[in-house]
């Protein structure tokens, strides 16, 4: 019983952390057609400037957390701008843009490289203390990083689903031209889609850094498991994105227990290559009719 | 004149220029490095043959290379298999990979293929790396794949016995050959009945579909073929580089070989190493800023295909074209 | 020309380096129902797609109460009240009917509760199945949402592209029944159809659209009177 409690609550955590960075990552895709493979980066980069902002500004640690998001945001703007929209007007969107993140990413990762040097720095962002359920020591920070996961969560339901900006992105992902029929003026849709991406990308980074510790390649595997839980949910999916996100924490968590760190990952791989040999859009994505 | 024809004239050109080059300038570090350029090289056209005309999004072919270099260290150190052996044998085994990887991205589209073939290279690497079970103790404890040290000792192909000296140039021309076959290969491919099906599977899937020309089997074809080669390549890198080890598997060489094909342009028959031949130079260019070269690299790739959505060869395609 | 609503004046527009539309020159005007006929494939959707801006206009004007629209964006061409009920709904699928009336009201949110209610009223269908999500919806049904859509943005000028494709003729019967209503309280309506006989004697105007060009205007008994139109353009 106490192993299952033990279980869950960091399938949990891990689940709510790649909740958070898969949001945007579905989003971006679902509207633009766009695969973000400058994600990891950005996630990364909200991890140090949260650092920076309090062990150098000496900046309230909330303070701390949105200024990151607002940086991060910005970054999710520059690369609308930069190569987004010059590359949505030539052939190959999908392909270009997808070299393209992957190039701004190197760009974005060396620099912290650069910049922080290769070594793991702790993330000050961090509670102290514990939960006690039953014989199980849970970590606050866990619950905290739970906390925050779900508010942001609802808000973005909140966002997509009450407001006419929120309609008008989900309009957008499912026709794009029946939108702009309506008069949703989609260049700005992707703009802000990208700067919501690289805000929600900022908390997941501040979250997993505060667990793990802050180094520069630290993005590369949370986009990778991200990317996976979109591609099993169904690209473009966003509520399924999220339901597989928990699954998929709660599973590696499970693995890890029973098979060890080592063998988590290759196990969920497994799982997933079996999932989309069985669906190949996913579980719940619909396949698209192509009309020759 | 034919297009078959202009594909046999730069062949020839090029290839007789390369083989002029070490007598002309024999300094060893221009040797060395073209040779790892033909390495990469190789690589390079034969991910072009998926990438490019199959217009399959695979990101595995880093992974393939590996798979090749790995097999013929393994060989080598495991079972004392000659080098000359091994490194067709690991060609073999990349093939199997290769065809495994394309069984499993089968039905998968476009993006779904990129992000499957990047995870299970970083599964691959995972496993490597993690691994810290001694498998064997001979001089000191070694892993099954070598770990992070990676392996060693596995044997030569003989040139270092043959020319003490000189070995590099045996082995430049020993490149330069295996590259030389990749590329006929290459040309048979694009300009032969598999390139043409590719071609009408990616103009018109639903007409060539309906004329017989079945996506999978085509796949699985230019996924096999493509292996092949990339996994000679990894087993001559590691008969010259003495060592095998996770860095293969870097994502900086995926990033450097990516910026090849892209800047290069994709799909045709000397894109790709046109695209290496400027990158190794851009590299040569940045070694001086070391920490940058990654900074750079990056920048170069996206400031390229943002600019040129269609690479270097689109752009000469579309002057030459403005000319006629 | 103060009766006209929409004037397309010698407008061509193509897709990259194709044209499709050679120099057509015709007017919507205001209160009418102008009907665009013509075998398909030859231009007429395209020309409601650049009227919205979705499809280049490369030569020509287009001008909407005199004021040029050709070269805005196609949110600034709604916001102008240029509103177009596109051909198969294209309706937002994994919204509900209530939602996808919302976002027809995306560019021009003023009076959304009296809109609403007229075009609950004008289709009750539309009422009952309110909650429900567009993509469970019948041909018919998905068909007048479109048009719902369409009204929630008010505007000027509606345009509707095939508005009885795929429909079964009962069901045309009342969706036609439903722009003839609009067109006799004095809505500005442009129609394309393939098939002119339907809509020939509710017409206007008709101008028949052949390979990218005007072959013929004019009243919709004319056009019944020449079977030899009606067979070498239409097909009938």
């Amino acid at each position: 019983m106490d192993v299952l409690i033990q279980i869950v609550a960091s399938g949990l955590t891990l689940g709510a952390m790649y909740a958070v960075a898969t949001i945007g990552l579905s989003l971006v895709y679902g509207s633009l057609n766009m695969l973000n493979m400058a994600h990891g980066a950005i996630l990364t980069l909200g991890g140090y400037i949260c650092y920076a902002a309090i062990v150098h500004a000496g900046l309230h640690p909330v303070l701390a957390l949105l200024a990151a998001a607002l940086v991060c945001a910005l970054v999710g703007l520059l690369i609308y701008f930069s190569a987004a929209l010059p590359l949505l007007r030539a052939e190959n969107f999908e392909t270009n843009i997808f070299i393209a993140t992957i190039g701004i990413g190197s760009v974005i990762e060396n620099l912290m490289l650069k910049g922080f040097g290769p070594y793991p720095i702790p993330q000050p962002l961090a509670v102290d203390g514990q939960v006690v359920i039953g014989n199980v020591h849970i970590p606050l920070q866990n619950v905290f990083i739970l906390g925050v996961a779900i508010v942001l969560m609802a808000a973005v339901a909140i966002l997509l689903q009450r407001t006419s900006t929120g309609r008008a992105i989900r309009a957008t992902s499912m026709n794009r031209e029946a939108a702009q029929l309506m008069g949703v003026r989609v260049g700005r849709v992707y703009a802000q889609v990208l700067a919501l991406s690289g805000a929600l990308a900022a908390v997941s980074g501040i979250m997993i850094s505060s667990i793990a510790t802050l180094t520069p390649v630290m993005g590369g595997d949370p986009m990778l498991k991200a990317f996976i839980v979109c591609v099993v949910a169904g690209l473009g999916n966003v509520y399924g994105a999220v339901i597989a996100a928990i699954a998929l924490g709660l599973l590696e968590a499970a693995t890890q227990y029973v098979l060890g760190v080592r063998w988590s990952f290759a196990t969920l791989l497994l799982l997933v290559i079996l999932v989309l040999i069985w669906r190949p859009y996913g579980l719940f994505g619909k396949q698209q009719v192509v009309r020759l | 004149m034919t297009s078959i024809r202009r594909d046999i004239l730069i062949g020839v050109v090029c290839l007789a220029l390369a083989i002029a080059l070490p007598l002309v300038m024999p300094g060893r570090y221009i040797i060395t490095q073209s040779t790892l350029f033909f390495i990469w090289a190789i690589v390079v056209v034969q991910w072009n043959l998926v990438l490019g005309i199959g217009g399959i999004f695979s990101l595995a072919q880093m992974a393939l290379f590996a798979t090749g270099a790995y097999a013929t260290a393994m060989l080598g150190f495991y079972w004392k298999v000659p080098m000359l052996a091994a490194i067709p044998m690991a060609g073999v085994v990349s093939v199997a990979v290769g065809m495994l990887i394309g069984l499993a991205c089968l039905r998968l589209r476009g993006p779904y293929v990129a992000l499957l073939t990047l995870a299970i290279a970083q599964v691959m690497y995972v496993l490597i790396v993690n691994d810290t079970d001694c498998f064997t103790t001979t001089g000191g404890c070694m892993p099954l794949f070598g770990g992070v040290r990676g392996i060693g000792q596995f044997g030569d192909i003989g040139l270092r016995a043959l020319f003490p000296s000189k070995w590099y140039i045996a082995h430049y021309y020993v490149g330069l050959a295996l590259l030389a076959v990749a590329v006929t290969i290459s040309i048979v491919v694009i300009r032969g009945p598999l390139g043409l099906a590719f071609r009408a599977l990616r103009d018109n899937h639903g007409y060539a579909m309906s004329r017989g020309i079945s996506r999978f089997k085509y796949q699985l074809w230019i996924f096999a073929v493509s292996a092949f080669f990339t996994g000679i390549a990894g087993g001559f890198y590691a008969v010259h580089f003495r060592v095998v080890g996770p860095t293969v598997f870097s994502f900086s060489t995926l990033l450097f070989l990516i910026a090849m094909i892209v800047i290069g342009g994709l799909g045709s028959i000397w894109g790709p190493l046109l695209g290496a031949a400027v990158l190794m130079l851009a590299d040569e260019g940045m070694r001086e800023l070391s920490d940058y070269r990654n900074i750079g690299l990056g920048l170069l790739l996206a400031v390229f295909v943002i600019a040129w959505p269609n690479g270097l060869n689109g752009w000469l395609q579309r002057s030459r074209a403005g000319r006629d | 020309m103060v009766d006209a609503a929409l004037d397309i004046i010698n407008a061509s527009a193509g897709y990259s380096g194709r044209i499709v539309l050679d120099a057509i020159k015709l007017s919507a005007r205001k209160g009418e129902l102008t009907a665009i006929v013509g075998p398909n494939g030859h231009g007429k959707s395209t020309l409601l797609k650049a009227i919205s801006g979705l499809v280049p206009v490369t030569s020509g004007e287009i001008r909407l109460d005199g004021l040029r629209i050709d070269r805005l964006r196609p949110d600034q061409i709604v916001e102008r009240g240029v509103i177009q009920v596109p051909q198969g709904d294209l309706l937002f699928p994994a919204m509900t009917v209530h939602e996808n009336l919302l976002m027809g009201a995306y560019a021009n949110s003023g009076g959304l509760a009296e809109r609403l209610d007229f075009v609950f009223t004008l289709l009750p269908k539309l009422k009952e199945r309110r909650n429900q999500t567009a993509g469970t919806l019948s041909g018919g049904e998905r068909r007048m949402c479109g048009i719902g859509r369409g009204l929630m943005a008010g505007g000027e000028v509606l345009m509707l592209d095939e508005p009885s494709l795929g429909l079964a003729p009962i069901v045309i019967e009342q969706i036609y029944e439903v722009i003839f209503n609009l067109r006799r309280e004095g809505r500005t309506i442009l129609l394309v159809e393939e098939n002119a006989e339907r809509i020939a004697e509710h017409a206007d105007m008709i101008h028949l659209l052949d390979n990218g060009r005007i072959a013929w205007s004019g009243l919709g008994a004319e056009l019944m009177a020449r079977p030899e139109i009606v067979e070498t353009y239409l097909g009938v």
